[in-house]
């Protein structure tokens, strides 16, 4: 994510955009509080720039340097469907419930 | 302003469809033949109960870790190195995020920029007489976890969706073409070979009715128009779940965008990348959202999985359990059996277990053109009226040899043979048993010489028939001959009485 230093993060409409992608609800203030904090973060990240890095060093992804860790394809055994339905906001007893995915304003 | 008084749109009338290029890209996703899911022990198993094969993984509780399943790396591998993909030494998984009630983490776990398999080819029989075989490129093939299902409320009154997660979390690959289909039947060839070969090194049974191999394809046109090309805008048509609708859906699509064109004449510079659900019930698709550019996924490391390393022995010891796939067989069956293109074609269809049969048998009677005319049309009749495989066929290779045997030496006629395949089956015994069933005994040259005889004495009129030139006449005696004694060999008795007749 690049970003120009003389226009502040708070002020573009990115933070607007990552929060529709989110899903998140932000008013006015808090779009401007929001920017002003992704703005201090992406300041403190930025310092890793200063480190010089040689071009043979390859990317490295994960806080651990392990690799493989894998599992046998075998099967255990699942939840029972009570108690995993339990933490829905809404079920059936067969189903989670959620509010329409099709509405007759889609059509 | 009003498009069809314009000039342009005037111009752009005279094209004719047939003119333009259809470029096509797929986008096929497999279910994978594991046990469990790709990153938790919870069942793959179709048609459980809604719900009942989930567990903390599956449904993203907090605090719960993925493991990614063994079996899966390996069936992605063999997928790949079929598909003569370079596979990936090192490979990883990133977070796909969207929103989605059947996702319920909120992200999928995908492969962004280190897939399992990168680029590699297929190539594809010629679709039509005219046309040439051809070398689809894939351009790589990534290892994901699948979402749940939706239920949706059709009556469109605005009811509550139900989701059944029992599905999420199953393995998929995702294998990505370069745009190189040309047509919907090569598009719809590409899938009938890839089909095969996954059910050839048992990646994946491919059953779309269940939903294990869905397609999207990415579709547009070139049209040439003046000194220019012109792309028409990128759709992605999404829900195709058989062959047909893949078909259908394309030559739809294709002709809609050139309405499209001719109309508004929108180019790929001016409209965004669109996504269009195919309905199999109008026979036409319809747009369903203007694509989110890749950035808006936010894909990133999933720090929760480490990355796998692939070991080049781990590669080249898949490679030798691969066996031989359908273009192989096709060609073993071609160049060294002797059978038609056509004839291969069905037989290698079929799957291993029918080419394994077929190369016994014919290995057994050698004689590949008789066991290619018996299996191919008996047994492969047999088997699809009894809905079974070959594995579960009554006759073993062995003792189809030993009928063919009886066939090509001419001991059994045809039809007679057909009859003791017959009795093979349904009594599950061997050729001899049956022909003893059948009461089948040769008949000696005398006893033919007095049925020839009596069928001469017995009906003057077809002698006259035949004698006058009505040489098929000679059928109906066959016919009757067969009736006073179903061992009499037919041919023996058309040439005993052709001489008699003549003499």
């Amino acid at each position: 994510m690049s970003n120009s230093p003389e226009q502040p993060i708070a002020e573009q409409p990115i933070v607007n955009r990552i929060a529709k992608l989110a899903r998140i609800h932000l008013d006015q203030q808090q779009l401007e509080s929001s920017g002003n904090k992704l703005e201090q973060i992406l300041d403190f990240v930025s310092q890793l720039e200063q480190v010089e890095i040689s071009e043979d060093v390859s990317p490295f992804f994960g806080a651990i340097e392990s690799v493989n860790a894998i599992r046998e394809d075998q099967l255990t055994p699942s939840v029972s469907r009570e108690k995993i339905l339990d933490n829905a906001p809404e079920s059936d007893g067969e189903f989670y419930l959620v509010p329409p995915v099709f509405r007759n304003t889609d059509s | 302003m009003n498009h069809a008084s314009n000039p342009q749109s005037t111009n752009r009338r005279v094209v004719r469809f047939d003119q333009s290029e259809i470029i096509i890209g797929l986008e096929v996703h497999v279910q994978l033949d594991t046990d469990s899911k790709l990153f938790c022990g919870c069942s793959t198993r179709f048609g459980g109960a809604a719900n009942s094969q989930t567990c903390v993984v599956c449904t993203g509780m907090p605090g719960s870790l993925p493991v990614i399943n063994q079996h899966a790396l390996e069936l992605s591998i063999r997928a790949g190195l079929s598909l003569n993909c370079q596979i990936a030494q090192s490979t990883k998984w990133d977070r796909k995020n969207y929103f989605y009630p059947d996702l319920p983490k909120g992200y999928q776990i995908s492969q962004f920029d280190q897939p399992i398999c990168g680029p590699g080819y297929l190539d594809i029989e010629a679709v039509e007489n005219s046309s040439q075989p051809r070398r689809i490129r894939i351009e790589r093939a990534h290892l994901e976890e699948d979402a749940g299902k939706s239920i949706h409320d059709e009556s469109n009154r605005g009811q509550n969706s139900k989701i059944d997660l029992n599905r999420t979390g199953t393995p998929l690959l995702e294998i990505v073409t370069q745009p190189d289909l040309r047509s919907a039947a090569e598009a719809k060839s590409f899938l009938s070979e890839l089909k095969l070969i996954l059910n050839y090194i048992d990646v994946s049974d491919c059953n779309m009715q269940q939903g294990n191999l869905r397609c999207d394809a990415n579709v547009n046109l070139h049209i040439p128009f003046g000194e220019e090309k012109i792309a028409t805008p990128i759709v992605e048509i999404k829900n195709l779940n058989s062959f047909r609708a893949v078909e259908r859906s394309i030559t739809h699509e294709a002709q809609r965008q050139f309405e499209a064109w001719q109309e508004n004449g929108f180019t790929i510079a001016d409209a965004p990348k669109q996504t269009r659900g195919w309905n199999d019930h109008t026979q036409s698709t319809t747009l369903q959202r203007e694509k989110e550019d890749s950035a808006d996924y936010r894909y990133f490391p999933d720090p929760d999985l480490i990355a796998v390393k692939i070991e080049e022995v781990q590669i080249q010891q898949i490679k030798s359990q691969l066996g031989s796939l359908p273009s192989d067989l096709r060609k073993l069956l071609i160049e060294r059996y002797n059978l038609k293109s056509a004839d291969a074609t069905v037989m290698v269809s079929q799957g291993r277990g029918v080419v394994n049969y077929f190369l016994e048998v014919a290995d057994g009677c050698e004689n590949s053109r008789i066991a290619n005319n018996w299996i191919g049309q008996e047994v492969l009749r047999q088997l699809n009226e009894s809905n079974q495989t070959i594995d579960q066929y009554p006759v073993s290779p062995q003792q189809f040899t030993e009928l063919l045997k009886l066939v090509i030496a001419g001991t059994l006629d045809q039809t007679r043979g057909k009859e003791v395949l017959n009795e093979m089956v349904e009594h599950c015994i061997s050729s001899q048993e049956a022909i003893k069933r059948l009461g089948i005994k040769p008949v000696d040259n005398r006893e033919l010489v007095t049925l020839c005889e009596k069928l001469i004495a017995e009906n003057q009129e077809v002698i006259e028939q035949i004698q006058s030139g009505n040489a098929k006449a000679i059928g109906m005696l066959i016919g009757q001959a067969r009736k006073l004694n179903p061992n009499a060999n037919p041919g023996l008795i058309k040439e005993m009485l052709s001489k008699m007749i003549s003499s």
